[in-house]
């Protein structure tokens, strides 16, 4: 079976309020995509091991939430490059999206195109639900994700 | 402690947690005293009271992102204490089977992707190369292999587990679901890529151990006990068994103690200056009554594993030292001996004719008010002790963390290499890095992932009685 060309990382905790934002895009994206056309993952954060799963994809999407810079529900998408500098992290909980790539071009000498999608969350207390600004951007952050899909 | 200097390491990197350690030198300018201070406060024994005893496994599993599966496993087991249920024996195997997993994925993470960046550069090498970058671009194999190794246990927990991290598959009684035969072929398909990354990566260390004699005759190479839990034949297990202490020497100080009579023998002190307790052997008393845990203590406890190539490369292991092996250094030759041993288990585990019944969940109420569970987490071992009241609600938790237990040996390996190899008025990142690369042999869990890539938020000052800056090691 051959792999699907569309990778989707939705990253962040779902205890967290905004932070749960992109498991909650996955979980409407695993309806809209069929599994031969998409993988979909949801974790806790990003790790080395992504690098293998970017290496079978044409396209790879991130997203998640962050506290900012910008106006709570805004969504930021970024166009990522396997170039990026991935040296000028400081300690960190997980390896960003740039790692992700570079480690895939570094091992498997795959350079898939690849965007990170980020909301803006005004609330990152415990909580399972989103904040009203998250919740109504969910379906735009959606579009978003769709939009991007299918660019070459 | 003489008035001297002190010279901090704040954070530890590339350990799992947030720790620092202080060097305090004497007047001379010599490390005199040494502290690993874990600088984290979780407070999960407390945040449980009340919580109704079946919420324990899922509760429980957040400790950690790493080894969460140990938790549910030791969890669950004091839950089928107090339910005084006997589990049925496929929910055995597969409880086993989600517990080899963890090891490997866990035990891979530390070897390749924490320490293997000191063992193929150097302890001596750029702080910005030392991570999983450096790794692939000095070594794409190694880093490739590190890749498939831990998601091969990763992907064994998602497919019982449901997800890779917090997975709630393990519960009192049981398991939630069988295995299907489906997963069961799938995990059986990936055994042997796993066991020739095993292979070659025992190969890959035994060979660069040479370039480390110095390191492994200062990491931590002083007398102590070990313990660990061991199978009726003295076998390593990861999930059941007796308790089973040896001394420096190998010879056997206690044997067949049941781990639910912990207290019994062990005892836990509170320090001060670490929110991590300090566990000792109480029939020798604090601070003499040290022991070490994890891979390194379970081979030194255990005569057998039980499986074709782990007992061969066992018995090679057993040849380091007429003594038991005591330097922690070789943790990591351990470790690697134990993912040989998780893999090869696993085969055989899959293959019991029993994997694929139904029958996987004892059901009960509570029958008891207190229950003990214990099992082999990747780092040692690790007790969960819970006291229920009649309505089945958690009145009080006792945890004894595997790291608890290395607590008092971590101090002392910190000492012992800040003595031999920090020295002077002039700090060298070498220097700190060994530091730093000794509390990495014990794979520490200090309930939180934590890696720093390259460049660290780090300084380290050395500063005069009279305030005088001498020396700086700044990082980022």
């Amino acid at each position: 079976m051959m792999a699907p060309r569309l990778l989707i990382v939705a990253y962040g905790n779902p205890l967290r309020t905004d932070d749960g934002v992109a498991w909650r895009a996955a979980a409407v994206l695993q309806k809209k995509f069929p599994s031969e056309q998409a993988e979909i993952l949801t974790l806790h954060q990003l790790g080395p091991e992504l690098a293998e799963n970017a290496s079978r994809s044409e396209c790879v999407i991130f997203v998640d939430a962050a506290a900012g810079p910008g106006r709570p529900g805004e969504i930021q998408v970024k166009e990522l490059s396997s170039g990026e500098d991935t040296e000028s992290s400081a300690l960190c909980h997980a390896i960003s999206p740039s790692h992700v790539l570079a480690l895939a071009a570094q091992l498997y000498h795959c350079r898939p195109r690849a965007y990170s999608t980020t909301v803006v969350g005004e609330n990152f207390n415990h909580g399972e639900s989103l904040s009203p600004s998250v919740e109504a951007a969910l379906p735009a952050l959606l579009g978003r994700i769709e939009e991007l899909s299918t660019q070459r | 402690m003489s008035q001297g200097k002190t010279i901090v390491i704040d954070p530890v990197t590339r350990i799992e947690g947030h720790s620092k350690i202080t060097l305090h030198l004497n007047e001379d300018g010599r490390v005199e005293d040494a502290r690993f201070h874990v600088t984290q406060f979780r407070g999960f024994e407390k945040l449980c009271e009340g919580r109704p005893f079946y919420e324990m496994p899922s509760l429980m599993a957040r400790i950690c992102g790493i080894c969460p599966v140990s938790h549910l496993i030791a969890s669950a087991k004091a839950c089928d204490s107090l339910l005084a249920v006997k589990i049925p024996p496929t929910a055995d195997k597969l409880r086993r089977i989600f517990g080899l997993a963890q090891v490997t994925q866990s035990h891979a993470l530390s070897l390749f992707y924490l320490s293997s960046p000191d063992l193929l550069l150097g302890m001596d090498a750029d702080p910005a190369k030392t991570n999983i970058f450096g790794v692939a671009e000095r070594n794409p194999a190694l880093a490739l292999d590190g890749i498939k190794l831990r998601q091969f246990g990763q992907k064994i927990i998602e497919r019982l587990g449901g997800k890779r991290i917090h997975p709630a598959w393990i519960v009192p009684g049981g398991v939630s679901a069988p295995l299907t035969e489906v997963d069961r072929d799938a995990i059986l398909e990936g055994i042997p890529d796993a066991l020739a990354i095993a292979e070659r990566t025992l190969e890959w260390f035994k060979g660069t151990m040479e370039r480390f004699r110095e390191e492994i005759s200062t990491f931590g190479n002083f007398p102590t006990m070990f313990m660990g839990i061991v199978k009726d034949d003295n076998g390593v297990t990861f999930y059941d068994g007796k308790l089973r202490i040896v001394d420096a020497s190998g010879h056997v100080v206690a044997d067949g103690l049941d781990p639910t009579k912990y207290s019994d023998y062990i005892g836990e002190k509170v320090e001060p200056w670490s929110y991590l307790k300090s566990t000792y052997y109480k029939p020798k008393g604090f601070p003499e009554g040290v022991y070490r845990v994890g891979p390194l203590a379970r081979l030194n406890v255990a005569d057998r594993c039980g499986t074709d190539r782990a007992d061969q490369e066992l018995a090679e292991f057993h040849e380091l030292q007429r003594t038991a092996v005591l330097s922690s250094f070789h943790y990591h030759h351990a470790r690697l001996i134990e993912i040989l041993y998780c893999i090869e288990r696993l085969e055989q585990l899959l293959n019991d004719p029993e994997i694929l019944s139904k029958h996987v969940r004892a059901i009960a109420h509570p029958n008891a008010l207190e229950g003990v569970g214990a099992c082999e987490a990747p780092r040692g071992t690790l007790f969960h002790h819970y006291k229920i009241d009649e309505q089945g609600l958690i009145r009080w938790v006792n945890l004894v963390i595997a790291t608890g237990h290395n607590n008092l040996a971590m101090n002392r390996s910190v000492l012992q290499v800040a003595k031999h190899f920090v020295q002077g008025k002039r700090l060298s990142p070498g220097m700190l890095n060994r530091v730093e690369a000794v509390i990495r042999c014990y794979d520490p869990c200090l309930s939180c992932s934590t890696h720093a890539l390259g460049q660290m938020d780090l300084q380290i000052q050395l500063i005069s009685p009279q305030g005088e800056v001498l020396d700086e090691v700044t990082r980022n």
